[in-house]
């Protein structure tokens, strides 16, 4: 540092520690990667491959090394992959090119996961500052009723509710859900989790409430909003980036199950879940179809746990933030 | 100790009424629903179904009669259902079996690789065996059973002739049998557990190791054995035991569901999701509240276990 700057704050050194951090910068990029690829899938369908991720090909022919090959044989053995542009990873038992189906799976799984996440964060937050900030009657319901979710399998809440919703769908105020509407795992998944970032963010926040700054900020005539937003939220910041990749990732891995178990995403749509319960089916002639959603679900998953684990050791040198999540279970 | 338990089974008993009212309010009176156009099934919505199912369960009747009458039939275990009939609560007690194999046998293993690598890890500690362990280990935990399960059904199951395709054989009837259709199970559910594992008690380990009360113990001369067994690991052993109880818990509605689909075990995991894909309403409930109690009551065992290891936590606020 030069002589008569100003000392680096907490979240500078915390960039800093980052920045030389080379294991979890490569998995922040391999993160990165992933998530352009697969919102570039569109892209990829029309300039690339030429077809959509739920056009069927069952009676076409292409030229591979000069030889014309049936896109699905006549035994009705899809083609596996051609390393070419069209077919990249093969076909499915439709003609569907999987490569296109892939990218566009993994773009649904990703915003579903990115718009849980969001959903976890915008009720978990406000939730939890109520709780600890408030304590008394407040803190021990909302507490007692994380506690409760908290109990139950994220898995099986989420797969009891999105069955109830599936089946007939939902009127909550305005707003009309249809069955088989994405908004379903999407609200699920971001529900279930939200015990898990609301009580470690309580915690911090019951000990953060009897510093002097807090009581300073009351003092100075502050009402609670206010205390709330400006004194206590910018505290909370470093467990909420610790935790939000993992999160994420259960996410993912939430609505792959429920995709597979038929309570996410609605089949024909392609999602990691969709894929991997389609790929199943027939691994003898086509394992291609389920080693592909598989790696790309674990890429996913990998990259953000590294990226999380980087975070960690940035934000949290100590390791005092206590983690309570196993991928989607 | 008495009173503790007891004290944390009222409360899982409150728990699993909390769950059944949920459960029951969802499945019966999402608003501007009418239950009987889908107990009608196939026949969607016609006067005449929904005029049978008005009739058959009451729907007429104010929603606590309803809810009451529902339970009964639930815990009695003869819930009428609309389509295929039996009894619901001597299925679920015939598939209960099967999943706590799966679940018990895969904690274990779990546990076991996980506290076995972890006191590798301490033992080479910063050395190369503890940054290939710890690597290792965060691999593990980033594969989801999921993928696990999916792969090792189609690429060893399906294709070998040691591991059965699906199925299950009881343990009193022929163990090998047993552990042959449940070894890949057990690996797929338990690998990413025992990545978890291996971290979480090796940096309880670490930081139990670092107190002062271990290095008075090595100034007593104890042997090096000594110290690990009775005074580091007794205590690093709380937090983790903590952690596996709730998973052991969360288990039977989390990876049972699709572990038991993929390797068609016939426990309450597919049990569930047959059922869901029946669209019959009661079994559905039933089921819902069944395994409400299984996994409200396994994580009230296990709590209890855990403040009979440590009897500090049995005066400590009672958690869930």
């Amino acid at each position: 540092m030069r002589p008569g700057a100003a000392p680096a704050g907490p979240g500078a050194l915390a960039f800093r520690r980052l920045r030389r951090d080379r294991w979890a910068l490569a998995w922040g990029g391999l993160f990165l990667l992933l998530v352009v690829v697969f919102l570039a899938a569109p892209l990829y369908a029309d300039v690339v491959a030429g077809t959509g991720p739920s056009d069927n090909h069952l009676t076409d022919q292409i030229t591979i090394a000069g030889e014309p090959e049936y896109v699905v044989s006549l035994e009705g053995i899809p083609i596996g992959p051609t390393w070419h542009a069209e077919y990249l990873l093969g076909a499915d038992e439709n003609g569907r090119d999987l490569m296109v189906r892939l990218l566009y799976g993994g773009r649904t799984s990703l915003l579903i996961g990115a718009a849980a996440l969001a959903l976890t964060l915008l009720v978990a937050v406000p939730v939890a500052l109520a709780a600890g900030y408030f304590g008394g009657r407040t803190d021990s319901l909302i507490s007692r009723l994380l506690d409760v979710i908290w109990s139950f399998p994220a898995l099986l809440v989420g797969f009891l509710l999105a069955s109830a919703v599936n089946l007939r769908g939902a009127d909550i105020g305005p707003l009309t859900i249809e069955p088989g509407s994405k908004l379903i795992p999407i609200a699920v998944i971001g529900l279930v989790y939200v015990p898990y970032l609301a009580r470690p963010l309580r915690g911090e926040v019951l000990a953060l409430r009897e510093r002097p700054f807090v009581e300073a900020a009351r003092a100075a005539g502050f009402g609670s909003p206010t205390v709330m937003r400006s004194e206590l939220l910018p505290h909370l910041w470093t467990t909420m980036l610790v935790l939000a990749p993992l999160l994420f990732a259960n996410a993912v891995v939430l609505e792959s199950a429920l995709s597979f178990l038929g309570a996410g995403v609605p089949a024909p749509e392609p999602s990691f879940g969709v894929l991997i319960e389609d790929g199943i089916d027939d691994t003898v002639f086509s394992p291609h179809l389920l080693l592909a959603p598989c790696v790309a679900l674990v890429l996913v998953v990998l990259s953000l746990s590294g990226l999380a684990e980087g975070l960690r050791r940035a934000l949290d040198p100590q390791s005092a933030i206590a983690v309570e999540v196993v991928h989607g279970q | 100790m008495i009173g503790f338990a007891a004290r944390r089974l009222g409360w899982a008993l409150a728990t699993a009424f909390v769950a059944s009212i949920v459960a029951f309010l969802l499945f019966w009176t999402i608003p501007n629903v009418d239950p009987s156009y889908w107990l009608g099934g196939a026949e969607k919505g016609t006067n005449e179904t929904r005029a049978r199912a008005t009739e058959e369960y009451g729907l007429d009747d104010p929603l606590p009669v309803q809810y009451v009458r529902l339970m009964r039939s639930i815990l009695n275990g003869d819930v009428e259902c609309f389509y295929k009939c039996g009894s619901m609560r001597s299925a679920f007690l015939d598939a209960l079996p099967v999943t706590l194999s799966l679940v018990a046998g895969a904690a274990l293993i779990a546990i076991a690789t996980g506290l076995g690598l972890a006191l590798l890890c301490v033992r080479y500690r910063g050395r190369w065996q503890d940054r290939v362990i710890t690597t290792a280990a965060a691999a593990a935990y980033s594969l989801p059973s999921l993928v696990l399960a999916a792969l090792l059904w189609a690429f060893v199951a399906y294709r070998s002739d040691l591991f059965p395709n699906e199925g299950y054989v009881p343990l009193t009837a022929d163990p090998l049998g047993w552990a042959q259709h449940l070894a890949l199970p057990w690996i797929a559910a338990a690998l990413p557990f025992a990545g978890a594992y291996t971290h979480v008690v090796r940096a309880s380990l670490l930081q139990t190791a670092g107190e002062d009360w271990v290095r008075t113990a090595r100034a007593k001369g104890l042997s090096e054995k000594r110290v690990i067994r009775r005074h580091v690991l007794r205590n690093a052993l709380i937090p983790p035991v903590n952690i596996w109880g709730l998973d052991i818990s969360h288990a039977f509605g989390g990876y049972a569901l699709y572990v038991e689909v993929i390797f068609g075990l016939p426990g309450v995991g597919l049990m569930t999701s047959e059922t869901f894909g029946s669209l019959d309403l009661p079994p559905i409930v039933a089921l819902a509240i069944y395994l409400a109690i299984v996994v409200v009551l396994a994580s009230a065992i296990v709590d209890i276990i855990t403040a009979w290891l440590d009897p500090r936590l049995r005066r400590s606020e009672l958690r869930t």
